[in-house]
């Protein structure tokens, strides 16, 4: 026999978005995840912000699993989140790191939190009696808590802790406890383990006003915050529970807020030289917000440097934040805030329409504050003996994002790239995942074995009968109005309803024990458990059930002291038992008319599809071909290498495309798990996740052949965008960027030769006609290539003419490399584009010096034009094929532009690179790598399991109006043609409901969610008599 | 721009010219069969399809009688089509709930040559019986009706004809037009692309519009929008209380005929006659254990509210649920009166066009936010 492999296992440093959801796919691949976090929460920043952009609202629940979602907690993720296969340890540092590639050992620093959260009942009177304040954490220090503390108040179970620093020891709180939860002489703990690779995520430092020097003529008032105390006054959980933002220093409605950008950022005397991402769009959504808290007269204002709004959307939602909600931008560097005798905050800046002074009063400033991410790099390249760069960044390998470089089996995600929006998180923490994952396959250690606790089949054939458990919570709260003695025997005699019992705390050991005996021993066939906080233990009663032999369908739990602990005593009379009745009758009948639910195995065709042989879909098809997955790469042209492969010698940061593409084509062509097709096009798909079949066109032979698989990667790419504008086309001397690229490659044109370059950026981009979105990778081309001018020929002037330079990130440093050089940047507006006439052949620029404010002219000898990126052309034959949508731009549409970022909405379709939208080649081919990922979690296995609770048809009963087809949010319904009828794709389908709401005569429903289950639960809820007082 | 082309009659061979227009429709393949209302050979009219250029003779479109919605027949002939083009000759209101069962995937328009006809108004079945006997035609109806006289001896044109807004048919590619043609003549109407392939194609030429139409169709509206109001007034009135509105259904038997008459209530199966309505005698007894009695059957307010709400929002005010009732009960200004604040709610009009989405077809997360209290 031979010898059980060890278990894969990974450590997953920060639990913030990234490291949660590099740790969610982990544990969907079947390998085993330790997430630690520093903080005594989940969730990093992410669990402070209500609202993200676009939708202006959470919905950080959209990273759970969607398929195997019986393995993890289904609810809202800023409460607390659990997985089969994650050991989550908030409150844990790592001290040390020892071993290497493949086999760490990590000591873990447990800190104590000194109250036990499998003892404390969560009554809080603890919190009430600590006497210490100190500044919550939690809302940036604007309110206080106490030391002893929750650190998230939505977190569910509550998780309280003491804060050892503050706590006085004055011991008021062991007093009222009555669980003795509390052990104020708890002592940190250290543990080592072994793990296989390890996942940074721990996110960087924030910029902080008291800390530096350069924020001190701005912080001078309680008013003037952080971009993140700004979110914490927007909050529903904040400062002002979701109410009309008022000043921290009077609680005056704040009327006129302004914000400052590029706080920290972008600040080269303080070593700064980087753009910290994500703040403009931040400061976007936060004026948008404060506009619809407070009303449209309250006025905002930005005043920025670059708006940089590059990712998929974000020019879009600056374009509605402007003209909708009238938010105001000036770009202007506000040089301090001065603090008025009346407390209003004056700031004076120069308007660059007008080119005059302003001097105005503000309620409150808000200042966009950015990253200080040297420490958090130092720290762990110290920890890791890892090398930094020559920035003091952990060094990654040029090509990837994520792989820590002469690293085996270290990788980083999320904001240790430098600050990174929602989107960006995930995509690195999946494809961190997936770099993981293929270093895990590699060294040969295993995926978990499943723990079969099978799920039993009918219990028994007999009409339903159900036992009623009651807590009594050890007498505490379950003697304050709670009659057990009227309920039981207002239960007992509920149509059902075959016996009662009362127990004493179902959470403690006495009370499983009593549960697994009632299982065991009872006549009934199903058991209803009246208990508290429902989700926190039902798994573990599901789990007991299914031993008894019960199918843990037919148990169920619901919070009967909830009913008190939120004052949902009867309205008439104010009982609590009369309420009580009404909802165990209730959930008795929901129980009752329930069916056994089975959790159903769907078969996977282990290979994928990979559309589009450029760069992207070859890293894709490559990283699932080095896990051992076969692939079909289909290619519409005749060669591989797509747009950049083919046309682009070098980028800005670095990279080689071309020579890149030909290694992986050699790459390609020499796996043995990868069938290219080229001059190949999909026609039609259908199917479900883990049995798609296309229909392949093919040119050359103008056959079809018919492919099989069992998930599918787009990536499509995209090209150069066209243009007429600026004299294009009149003379050789006007030319696209990637056409002066080539020809400075390939010697044809000579920079030597050249005096006067002008260069024009967003050339029909950025406008509302043409393209609306920023295409991300132009001011990089330009400043790469006018610096490959300058390298060549120092003498030749170089004019860049902008609207924002989109150097974000770290990118910034190439711009300030290309003012050092000497390199000329102007700015214009979009209501004063340049103006190009041709002399003698020759362009001449005209346009508005920006700071003298006169017309200048600029004779050029080249005039180079940024013309973006264009979708391709193909996208919507291809989302006709798919049955998916694209973006109003033509590009292909996710399922979420935030949380769901490569994926499609139907389950088993994932995107990469270009097609998505335009980004540069490392982020090509991050995207690459995760949707590689998110495809390896299906096929790495021979079947996936769906939920027990998906919906269904009744197909006798169903009109095949479709309405349930067009609102299914998951793309889980579909409208055979063959068969004529509506199916369901049970591994995409979320249970949600909707189509069983839509639906006018019941043809779709939600197994165990009937209408005749509701109507019973209803009638239930508005029966007002107890039936003690009718009958009897 | 609508095209117009006169059909003169003399007296007593209005539906012969009809016939002939049919006639020639088919002969000259303008369409393979014709839907049209057609005498049958005792008694009554009733929508027939014909296929055969040689059996238009029959053909009476303007006889005051809808026996069964043309909307639900219109269903049963292409939901899963047959491929052949077909005309079809139906009411205004019967082509507003076509319209809407178009965007339930109930009706298949892409081979329909769709023709509405003016309408004055029907009698119920029983007295459209008595109006035959009492010696009434298409022509005569048309033009006592346009002269505002509609009643016969004991009886009149049903409620919902009387406070229809709508005698003239949207959405169509042809219409019969007989309101304001004057005496000895009705006009056909080709507004589409397809109606005038189809006009041309029957040979008559087109000419002057019927020059008193768009006034006396005016005059009509707002006539009927008067008695509208009037009746929307009397019955919110009338059941301004659950009892009251209790005490309205009173008679009814919960045979379901109302549902099954009404062209837009488009399920296969109602949900109350499948297993979700069929209660335990536990159930029964747990119900009048809460009162101490229940009324059997049980369910009707249920019932028709239940219709209420999946129906007012697509209802086309036809009154087939009011002629169906075996108790005479007026449903008709129930649901009009309701549909009325629902599809304003919406700012839907069921009927008005093809292209509008049907409300609560799709979740929108601003929509109701009264209703939802959804907040930020």
């Amino acid at each position: 026999m031979a010898e059980k492999k060890p278990t894969g296992t990974v450590l997953v440093a920060g639990a913030g978005i990234s490291g949660i959801k590099a740790a969610i796919e982990l544990a969907e691949s079947g390998y085993k995840v330790i997430l630690t976090d520093d903080s005594p929460q989940m969730g990093g920043i992410l669990a402070k912000l209500d609202y993200q952009f676009p939708t202006d609202h959470c919905g950080m629940c959209r990273m759970l699993p969607l398929v195997g979602r019986e393995y993890a907690s289904q609810y809202c993720m800023r409460k607390s989140l659990f997985h089969e296969n994650i050991e989550i340890l908030p409150f844990t540092k790592i001290t040390s790191v020892s071993g290497d590639a493949g086999n760490y050992k990590v000591d873990l620093l447990k800190m104590a939190r000194s109250i036990d959260p499998a003892i404390c009942n969560e009554m809080g009177e603890c919190l009430d009696v600590c006497p210490v304040e100190v500044p919550d954490e939690f809302n940036q220090g604007l309110t206080k808590r106490k030391a002893i503390y929750q650190a998230v108040p939505h977190n569910t179970p509550k998780l309280l802790l003491i804060d050892k620093q503050a706590c006085t020891r004055c011991g008021e709180c062991l007093k009222v406890c009555t669980t003795n939860a509390i052990n104020l002489d708890a002592e940190d703990e250290v543990e080592t383990r072994e793990v296989h690779s390890i996942i940074l995520a721990s996110g960087v430092k924030l910029y902080n006003t008291q800390e530096f020097e350069d924020a001190k003529s701005y912080a001078v008032s309680p008013d003037v915050v952080t971009s993140l105390a700004f979110e914490r006054m927007l909050s529903g959980s904040g400062t002002y529970q979701g109410d009309v933002i008022r000043r921290p220093s009077d609680g005056r409605p704040a009327k006129n807020i302004a914000w400052i950008q590029c706080m920290g950022s972008r600040n080269r005397r303080q070593k700064r030289d980087y753009c910290s991402s994500i703040c403009c769009m931040f400061a976007l959504k936060e004026a948008v917000l404060a506009k619809e808290k407070g009303g449209p007269e309250v006025d905002t204002t930005i005043f920025y440097m670059d708006m940089r709004t590059f990712g998929k959307g974000f020019q879009q939602y600056r374009d509605k934040a402007v003209d909708e909600h009238g938010v105001k931008l000036i770009r202007c560097r506000v040089q301090g805030v001065m603090l008025k005798p009346d407390g209003s905050l004056q700031m004076r800046y120069l308007d660059p329409e007008t080119n005059e002074f302003f001097v105005k009063d503000y309620d409150l400033v808000v200042l966009s504050t950015g990253q200080i991410p040297f420490e958090t790099h130092k720290k762990w390249a110290d920890l890791m003996n890892a090398p930094l760069d020559s920035r003091g960044l952990l060094d990654t390998e040029q090509s990837s994002k994520v792989r820590v470089a002469g690293k085996p089996g270290l990788f980083l995600c999320g904001s240790l790239m430098g600050l990174t929006d929602v989107s960006e998180a995930m995509t690195s923490g999946i494809a961190a995942a997936g770099e993981a994952t293929k270093f895990l396959t590699a060294l040969g250690v295993d995926t978990m074995q499943e723990e079969e606790i099978a799920e039993p089949a009918a219990h028994r054939r007999e009409l339903p009968l159900v036992s009623v458990a009651l807590c009594k919570c050890g007498e505490k709260t379950g003697t304050e109005g709670l009659d057990y003695e009227l309920l039981s025997a207002e239960l007992k005699r509920y149509p059902g309803v075959g016996a009662i019992h009362v127990i004493d705390s179902i959470c403690k050991p006495d009370g499983e024990t009593a549960l697994v005996d009632i299982l065991g021993e009872t006549k009934c066939n199903r058991l209803l458990i009246g208990a508290c906080q429902p989700f926190m233990y039902r798994r573990k009663l599901k789990n007991s059930a299914r031993q008894a032999g019960f199918n843990s369908s037919m148990v169920e739990i619901f919070d009967l002291f909830g009913i008190a602990r939120r004052g949902m005593v009867e309205p008439s009379t104010g009982d609590w038992t009369l309420r009580a009745a009404r909802e165990v009758k209730s959930d008795i009948e929901k129980l009752k008319f329930k069916p056994e639910l089975q959790v159903s195995t769907l078969p996977i065709n282990q290979t994928a599809l990979v559309i589009g042989g450029g760069i992207g879909g070859m890293q894709a098809a490559l990283s699932l071909a080095d896990r051992g997955v076969p692939v079909h790469l289909v290619e519409k042209e005749a060669h591989l290498g797509g747009y950049l492969g083919t046309q682009v010698e070098h980028t800005v940061d670095g990279l080689a495309p071309i020579a890149m593409a030909t290694d992986m084509k050699l790459r390609v062509f020499e796996s043995k798990n990868i069938t290219v097709h080229l001059n190949c096009e999909v026609e039609k798909t259908v199917g479900t996740l883990g049995c798609f079949e296309s229909k392949l066109h093919c040119k050359d032979s103008d056959e079809n052949t018919y492919l099989h698989h069992g998930v599918v990667i787009m990536a499509t790419g995209a090209h150069e965008g066209a243009t007429t504008e600026y004299g294009y086309g009149a003379s050789e001397t006007v030319l696209t960027q990637a056409e002066l690229k080539k020809g400075l490659a390939s010697g044809d044109i000579d920079a030597s030769e050249v005096e006067n370059v002008v260069m024009i950026q967003c050339v029909g981009s950025r406008q509302k006609e043409g393209r609306r979105y920023c295409s991300r990778i132009c001011c990089m081309g330009a400043i790469g290539n006018a610096l490959t001018i300058k390298e060549k020929n120092p003498d030749a002037r170089v004019f860049i003419l902008y609207r924002d330079m989109m150097t974000y990130g770290f990118y910034e440093q190439y711009y300030t490399k290309a003012r050092s050089a000497g390199i000329i940047f102007m700015n214009y507006s979009l209501d004063d584009k340049p103006q190009v006439e041709m002399v003698e052949g020759k362009p001449v620029v005209k346009f508005m010096d920006p700071v003298l404010k006169e017309e200048m002219e600029l004779p050029a000898d080249l005039l180079v034009l940024s013309t973006g990126v264009d979708p391709e052309e193909s996208n919507q034959r291809l989302a006709e094929a798919f049955g998916v949508s694209l973006t109003e731009d033509g590009f292909l549409a996710e399922a979420d532009s935030k949380w769901r970022p490569i994926e499609f909405q139907k389950v088993g379709l994932y995107l990469a690179g270009t097609a998505h939208s335009p980004m540069p080649l490392k982020s090509v081919l991050l995207q690459a790598e995760a949707a590689a990922q998110k495809a390896y979690t299906y096929l790495s296995g021979r079947e996936v399991h769906t939920a027990a609770v998906t919906s269904m048809v009744k197909d006798a009963l169903c009109i095949r109006c479709q309405r349930c087809v067009n609102i299914c949010p998951y793309g889980a319904r579909s409208y055979d043609e063959v068969d004529r009828c509506i199916k369901v794709d049970a591994a995409a389908c979320q249970a949600c409901g909707m189509c069983a709401v839509e639906c006018q005569n019941n043809a779709a429903e939600v197994r165990g969610w009937s209408d005749k289950q509701l109507m019973a639960v209803i009638d239930a809820k508005l029966m007002d008599v107890l039936l003690s007082s009718t009958v009897g | 721009m609508a095209k117009f082309a006169k059909l003169s009659f003399k007296k007593d061979e209005l539906n012969k010219e009809l016939a002939a227009f049919s006639k020639r429709m088919l002969e000259n393949s303008a369409v393979d069969a014709v839907l049209v209302p057609m005498a049958q050979t005792k008694k009554g009219v009733r929508l027939t399809l014909v296929t055969s250029a040689d059996h238009t003779a029959q053909v009476d479109p303007f006889a005051p009688i809808a026996a069964v919605s043309g909307a639900k027949i219109a269903s049963s002939l292409t939901s899963r089509p047959s491929g052949r083009k077909v005309a079809m000759v139906l009411r205004p209101c019967e082509i507003r709930a076509v319209v809407e069962l178009a965007k339930l995937k109930q009706v298949n328009l892409d081979d329909v040559l769709l023709i509405g006809m003016d309408c004055l108004g029907r009698y119920e079945n029983t007295d459209f019986a008595k109006f035959q006997e009492q010696g009434g035609t298409s022509e005569s109806f048309l033009e006592n009706a346009q002269a505002g006289k509609t009643s016969m001896s004991d009886f009149d044109i049903i409620g919902s004809c009387k406070i229809c807004e709508f005698p003239t048919a949207d959405n169509v590619d042809m219409r019969l037009c007989a309101i304001g043609a004057g005496n000895g003549a009705v006009f056909i109407e080709a507004i589409t692309e397809k109606g005038e392939q189809a006009l041309e194609k029957s040979g008559l030429k087109a000419g002057a519009a019927p020059a008193g139409r768009d006034e006396a169709v005016k005059k009509l509206v707002a006539v009927r929008t008067e008695a509208r109001d009037k009746k929307f007034a009397e019955f919110r009135a009338d059941t301004s209380s659950f009892e009251a509105l209790a005490d309205k259904l009173a008679a009814c038997v919960n045979c379901y005929n109302c549902r099954v008459a009404c062209p837009v209530c488009y399920c296969k199966e109602c949900v109350f006659i499948t297993d979700t309505f069929r209660h335990t005698g536990e159930q029964f007894m747990m119900w009048a254990d809460q009162n101490g009695r229940l009324k059997m059957p049980n369910d009707t307010l249920f019932f028709h509210l239940t219709r209420l709400t999946h129906m007012s929002l697509f209802c086309v005010g036809c009154g087939q649920c009011t002629s169906a009732c075996p108790n005479g009960i007026d449903l008709m200004p129930l649901f009009r009166t309701c549909a009325d604040k629902t599809q304003a709610r919406f700012n839907y009009q069921a009927g008005r066009s093809v292209d509008e989405e049907q409300p609560m077809a799709g979740f929108k997360s601003d929509e109701l936010v009264e209703v939802t209290g959804q907040v930020k």
